[in-house]
């Protein structure tokens, strides 16, 4: 495929120097954390966000926070790009190294270090994942609450670099709603600790800003996040409509009579059946949309929340209702809809896009997505967290295809506009990334970016934390 | 996922369908995270993505395999956890069979390695020789330390470390056929398997009592041969399909004489492979339709005694660990069979954690690779001595002797569980 | 004298800073200047108020977001919520009381100084409803960051770091934040007669129920008759707060009730009562009794609270109560605000933090209001103050960052 999105020009005095920084960075770190042969670093070249691929110069996998230190102090005294890695599971790009650049890899970081029930925190490396944080309180009645589809395998630390967010956000919050704490190392190797169990430090909220700020201001090595009280029940229900418009209505009306379920997701029809191949979760195949809408509390509670809802629903012509009635159905409900960017690689590749917009104009971008995607003679499958108006669109194409992995691309970043024109933004929860870093000026003007690019170079002034990322190339200022 | 082959090289049919496969994958990396190589190891290298990528880059380069790849390759345990956590369909399971029989092709391991595995191939599947080799192994054990420390026979030592002390004296079910009781409502034939008799007898005589107490005549073969599945892990395609052209012919024509409702298999591990011998052979001609009737026919001794609808039993005061094995939960997709029929019968059952994890036993795997077999044993053990349960049952040879090497919890096959309750002997250990 | 700029425009503002910059003229940025006391003394040559920039944006219930001019007054917002049923879910407590200040709060006020309420511990800060904001900066010009959708990681969340900056990185000239729907109904359950240990093992109780507290507060005896007008049973009163659709805070409350009956004396309280409780917990009416004693507003873990308070009771002369499960400690001072001392002690019950939020003028000329960053943190909070206000010319003074220069 052509690339439109470049990065930045590789430092060839750090290409030059690549024998003597593998052989240094050997020395610091222990047996199997380093990854320098060709062969090695191939499947590192890419996250999940594959129509971009650049191999990085070696990938370190540091056990410890110290070791990552002594690898960004060695990395800042020769100008040496750093790229953080958490599971590569990012959407965007986030991973994706580049040719003079060291991936750090926070795979092996993976113990749970301290769990504090009476608190309700836990404190675990950066390479655990977001799954096996809940899975650890699990039994005691606890969970952490942001829940991106990727749960499974995506790490705390990548969330942090995102500020992850998932369907259960609309009650809960996204990362930085759920995040105490963090240890981290900046570029320079210099290790500091913002937040804690104690709420709310004076200060700037530098926390605040190292949530969410893509690898861009150090890595995280550490983090305390909240833990909160399972619910005494939970229970999906799926409601099936005639058409997207009438689906995407009754979610804006939903959230509007001051309902608000734990998550309300949508699913359009090509969306439905591949996640019903995947996961035989029993959506109904017979309906044009799909909204499923998690209620949670006591059996009362749950069942007066959802005489509420489908009151709404019928007003917008619901089809069927189908309460899930086991736990297990339940689990099959979820495991469909967190599946559905993988399943869709059963039918074709894709880009998945994800904008937010106001619930009101949710019918609106809908169908302009439908319009836009249609319009270069590709399909759509929309499947997205539709309480918080975040919408991920899957562009469906032939990767193999360069002409329509072309088409494709551009049908993303039309669609990524219409958001932004709709009141909305870039990106709600996957990130800039490589893949819309030169959309940004759609969203910011160049003094907005400016004031986030000094807000940057206050952490790392050589701009060599994840360089090629968020930041339109042109326009940065000089490191 | 995007692919680079040749029309050339996609007119080799191997090469068409591992084209095939890696284009379902979106990298979307879900298999991470349930593969136990890269929750031990924590190297996207030791993980079914890289280890994808790493298979695709050599055969999109038509490159023989190189060392880099073969580690990372041999990592694998094959237990498939990959294949039942991916949304996207990738078939792993024929993409490293394909990955493995290249590297047989075309790299040359290191001497000591190939003596190894030419040791192993030409023993376990052969039950007189492995035998024999155990009975050695008694001998040998005092040198087994002195073995470990000489890189060169290191594996041998491992071999005498994993050898049990004392051999059972039966030599297990002969070939016959085993009447049913009352009128017969069945006909299978009951594949005694190769390492299973020589370590536990029991097994397949539990089998036998229960099926035919159960009206189902059983049929154990004479020339049945060991499924292949040891050979096929390692590469060996030919021996591996030798192996099942074998079984084929074997079983067909017990099929031909009195019918055949199910061929049984009480390790799941064969289960697996038999259940694949249609896919192993489709290229065959000769034998591509004959394959597929015996993968139809294969089943696993729990899924087939769930058909029989067995009376429910009751509660017996002992709690059960179930441990599924890799083949029967990821390679055969068989989970609650097993489970529910513990429960009919009567016992407690409880599930450890992280329960889609390899114990390490994964065939050869704990001879090949013992460090990582004996972190994820460790790691199995923990967990299922966590859920304070009297006794496990699982339903695979390999983890049988894998697990009981680290607990003392007694460990038995899930059938041996269900012919006690329903009326065979107390199984011994209890 | 004190020159007053009072722009009526976004860039009446970038002009007076603009102009200010130039000449190194060092602003104060007050807002109603209720909470003027927060923080350390500020000393400007001119004062910039964002007073006349007043009035709701946009408001649209349905989105459960709505957009302010900075000086809108907090009344106003919390007016035009309220008439359709929403709020502001953090609960901004009012400073006036215990400052003794005077004047009308505004909403950007509320969010520079990142002023939250006992709902904070379940619901978030004012930083976490905060989704974008329009700031000018210490070179004079007009930023925005953030939106007004609910998920958005667009770029680096500056949002998050003009709250709570008390106006020391840019001048808020728009807030846009997310509101929630108002409980329908809501219920106290009362533990009465536990001391501050039993308490915090009752709240961390409490929290771990499937009931969704919604304020876990423990008033000791000392302070317990200062609320609701000494309507609360006698002896320290643990309160629990339940919030929800009224059957389901009922059964809530009952079950919650049940679990905590062993640990002592249950009671409810009703709605009305309920309400104002926390309004008098929200805006720490013990201490708000026209003196100047010092008082600290300490956060810590919750576990940590009440071994903090016993540890300085062998020392000194000190009443207190909890919020936020115990984690937020409301500490007064019979006399000297003991600033090293209770300092030591935060960290030897495992970190945290004490703002001295009230004092004479002697001791807040002395004693940093904010507890002192580490000083790789404090150099990294410097280098992005010179960031967004490259001549110093905000607020110099007040928050911690700066205090030591």
């Amino acid at each position: 495929m052509p690339e439109t999105i470049g990065f930045l020009k590789p430092r060839q005095a750090v290409l030059d120097r690549r024998r003597e920084i593998v052989a240094d960075l050997a020395d610091l770190l222990p047996e199997g954390g380093l990854v320098s042969d060709e062969r090695g670093l191939k499947p590192f070249e890419t996250d999940a966000f594959i129509a971009y691929r650049r191999m990085p110069l070696a990938v370190v996998l540091p056990e410890t926070t110290e070791q990552v230190a002594a690898v960004l102090k060695y990395c800042s005294r020769y100008g040496i790009p750093i790229v953080p890695r958490g599971a590569g599971t990012s959407l965007s790009g986030g991973a994706i190294p580049q040719e003079d650049a060291i991936v750090v890899g926070l795979s092996k970081m993976s113990r749970i270090l301290d769990i504090d029930l009476f608190n309700r925190t836990a404190t675990v490396q950066a390479g655990v994942t977001n799954l096996n944080i809940s899975d650890a309180v699990s039994a005691d009645g606890f969970f952490y609450a942001p829940d991106p589809s990727s749960q499974l395998a995506c790490t705390i630390g990548g969330n942090i670099g995102m500020n992850s967010g998932g369907a259960h956000c609309l009650k809960y919050g996204v990362t930085t709603n759920n995040l105490l704490g963090v240890k981290m190392v900046l570029f320079d190797g210099t290790v500091i600790e913002l937040g804690g169990k104690a709420l709310d430090a004076p200060g700037y909220d530098l926390l605040g800003l190292v949530c969410g700020s893509e690898g861009q201001l150090g890595i995280v090595t550490e983090a305390t996040v909240r833990l909160i009280a399972k619910p005494e029940g939970a229970r999906p229900v799926l409601f099936g409509f005639a058409s997207s418009e009438s689906g995407g209505s009754c979610v804006a009306d939903i959230i509007g009579s001051g309902i608000i379920p734990v998550a309300i997701e949508f699913m359009d029809k090509p969306a439905i059946e591949i996640c019903e191949a995947f996961a035989q979760a029993g959506y109904p195949l017979d309906v044009e949309a799909l909204l499923i809408v998690e209620v949670e509390g006591s059996e009362a509670e749950m069942d007066a929340t959802l005489a509420g809802i489908i009151e709404i629903a019928r007003r917008h012509g619901v089809m069927t209702i189908k309460e899930s009635q086991s736990a297990l159905e339940a689990a099959l409900i979820w495991k469909g809809r967190k599946s559905a960017f993988g399943a869709t690689g059963r039918i074709a590749d894709y880009i998945c896009m994800d904008g937010t917009v106001p619930l009101s104009q949710l019918s609106h971008v809908l169908r302009r997505t439908g319009e836009i995607v249609a319009g270069y003679g590709l399909r759509v499958a929309n499947v997205f967290h539709a309480g918080d108006g975040n919408m991920h669109p899957l562009i469906l194409y032939n990767i193999n295809d360069p002409e329509e992995a072309a088409r494709a691309e551009a049908a993303g970043n039309d669609i990524l506009k219409l958001c932004v024109e709709a009141g909305g933004c870039l990106t709600g929860e996957h990130g800039v990334g490589i893949e819309k870093r030169d959309l940004m000026l759609y969203q910011y003007s160049r003094a907005d970016l400016g004031q986030q690019m000094a807000a940057r170079a206050a952490f790392d002034p050589q701009w060599l934390m994840n360089p090629s990322k968020v930041f339109p190339l042109e326009g940065r200022p000089a490191a | 996922m995007q692919t680079n082959f040749s029309p050339e090289q996609l007119a080799d049919p191997h090469v068409a369908e591992s084209e095939t496969i890696l284009r379902k994958c979106v990298h979307c990396g879900f298999c991470t995270a349930t593969c136990p190589t890269y929750v031990v190891l924590g190297d996207e290298l030791d993980s079914p993505r890289g280890r994808i990528y790493l298979i695709k880059d050599m055969l999109e380069n038509g490159r023989a395999a190189d060392s880099e790849t073969v580690t990372h390759i041999d990592r694998c345990l094959s237990c498939l956890s990959c294949l039942t956590t991916c949304p996207s369909g990738v078939d792993y399971m024929h993409l490293v069979d394909h990955a493995r029989a290249h590297i047989e092709k075309t790299y040359k391991r290191p001497f000591k390695d190939r003596l190894a595995r030419s040791v192993i191939a030409a023993t376990l599947p052969y039950p007189s020789r492995f035998r024999l080799a155990l009975g050695a192994a008694g001998l040998a054990r005092p040198l087994a330390g002195l073995l470990k420390r000489v890189p060169f026979l290191r594996t041998f030592g491992v071999m005498l470390d994993l050898a049990p002390s004392a051999l059972p004296a039966s030599r297990g079910a002969k070939p016959a056929v085993y009447a049913a009781k009352g009128t017969p409502r069945a006909r299978v034939a009951l594949l005694t398997g190769c390492a299973q008799p020589v370590l536990r007898p029991e097994i397949n005589d539990a089998v036998i009592r229960l099926l035919t107490g159960q009206g189902v005549e059983v049929v154990v073969s004479a020339g049945e041969g060991c499924c292949g599945a040891l050979v096929h892990h390692m590469g060996r395609d030919e021996e591996a399909l030798k192996a099942a052209r074998h079984n084929i012919d074997v079983w067909l024509k017990a099929a031909e004489e009195d019918g055949l409702d199910a061929i049984i298999i009480t390790a799941s591990g064969c289960g697996t492979t038999i259940k694949d011998y249609g896919h192993m052979l489709r290229l065959d001609p000769a034998y591509a339709e004959k394959a597929a009737r015996v993968s139809a026919l294969a089943k696993d001794v729990t899924e087939y005694i769930a058909t029989l609808d067995l009376p429910e039993q009751g509660a017996r005061n002992l709690t059960v660990a179930y441990h599924s094995a890799c083949s029967m939960q990821h390679g055969q997709k068989i989970t609650s069979a097993p489970k529910q029929l513990l429960k009919r019968a009567g016992f407690s059952v409880r599930e450890p954690a992280e329960g889609h994890l390899c114990c390490g036993s994964a065939g050869t795997y704990n001879i090949l690779q013992p460090e990582i077999s004996a972190k994820l044993k460790a790691r199995k053990v923990r967990n299922i001595e966590a859920t304070k349960a009297e006794v496990i049952a699982t339903g695979n040879i390999g983890c049988i002797t894998q697990i009981a090497g680290g607990t003392e919890i007694p460990i038995l096959h899930t059938v041996e569980l269900l012919d006690w309750a329903y009326g065979g002997p107390k199984p011994a250990g209890l | 004298m004190i020159v007053h700029f009072e722009p009526a425009s976004e860039e009446g503002i970038a002009s007076v800073v603009r102009s200010a910059a130039a000449e190194r003229v060092t602003l104060a940025v007050v807002g109603g200047g209720t909470r003027a006391g927060l923080g350390n003394p500020v000393r400007a040559d001119r004062t910039l108020s964002t007073r006349r920039l007043s009035g709701i944006v946009t408001y649209d219930p349905a989105e459960m977001t709505m957009s302010a001019l900075a000086g809108t007054p907090l009344a106003e917002v919390e007016a035009a919520l309220h008439a359709k049923g929403q709020m502001l879910a953090f609960e901004p407590m009012d400073h006036r009381p215990l400052l003794a200040t005077t004047g009308e709060p505004t909403i950007a006020g509320v969010f520079a100084a990142n002023v939250s309420g006992p709902r904070r511990y379940v619901a978030g800060a004012a930083r976490d409803s905060l989704l974008g904001v329009r700031f000018v900066n210490g070179r004079g010009e007009l930023i925005k960051a953030g939106g007004r959708v609910m998920k958005n990681v667009t770029g680096l969340d500056l949002v998050k770091l003009l709250a709570g900056s008390y106006g020391t990185l840019g001048i808020l000239t728009e807030v846009t934040f997310k509101v929630l729907p108002l409980p329908p109904a809501a219920a106290t359950v009362v533990v009465s007669g536990l001391n501050d240990a039993e308490a915090a093992a009752v709240m961390a109780e409490a929290m771990a129920q499937p009931v969704e507290v919604s304020g876990a507060s423990q008033l000791p005896e000392s302070v317990r008759s200062r609320f609701l007008d000494g309507a609360l049973p006698d002896g320290a009163a643990t309160v629990l707060r339940l919030e929800g659709l009224a059957a389901s805070v009922a059964i809530r409350a009952e079950k919650l009730g049940e679990k905590l009956s062993r640990f002592g004396r249950i009671s409810q309280l009703d709605e009305a009562q309920t309400r104002i409780l926390w309004a008098e917990i929200r805006d720490v009416k013990p201490y708000a009794d026209g003196t100047r004693r010092p008082l600290w507003r300490i956060s810590v873990a919750p576990s940590a609270g009440h071994q903090l308070v016993a540890a300085l009771r062998l020392q000194t002369g000190v009443d207190a109560f909890y919020d936020w499960q115990g984690g937020l400690v409301w500490l007064r001072m019979e006399a000297d605000p003991e600033a090293e001392l209770l300092r030591r002690y935060i960290g030897a019950v495992g970190g945290g933090h004490a703002t001295l939020l009230r004092a004479d003028e002697e001791a807040r000329g002395r004693i940093p209001a904010f507890e002192p960053e580490s000083p790789a943190v404090a150099q990294l909070s410097e280098r992005i103050r010179a960031q967004f206000d490259p001549s110093g010319i905000f607020n110099p003074g007040r928050v911690a960052a700066s205090v030591r220069n």
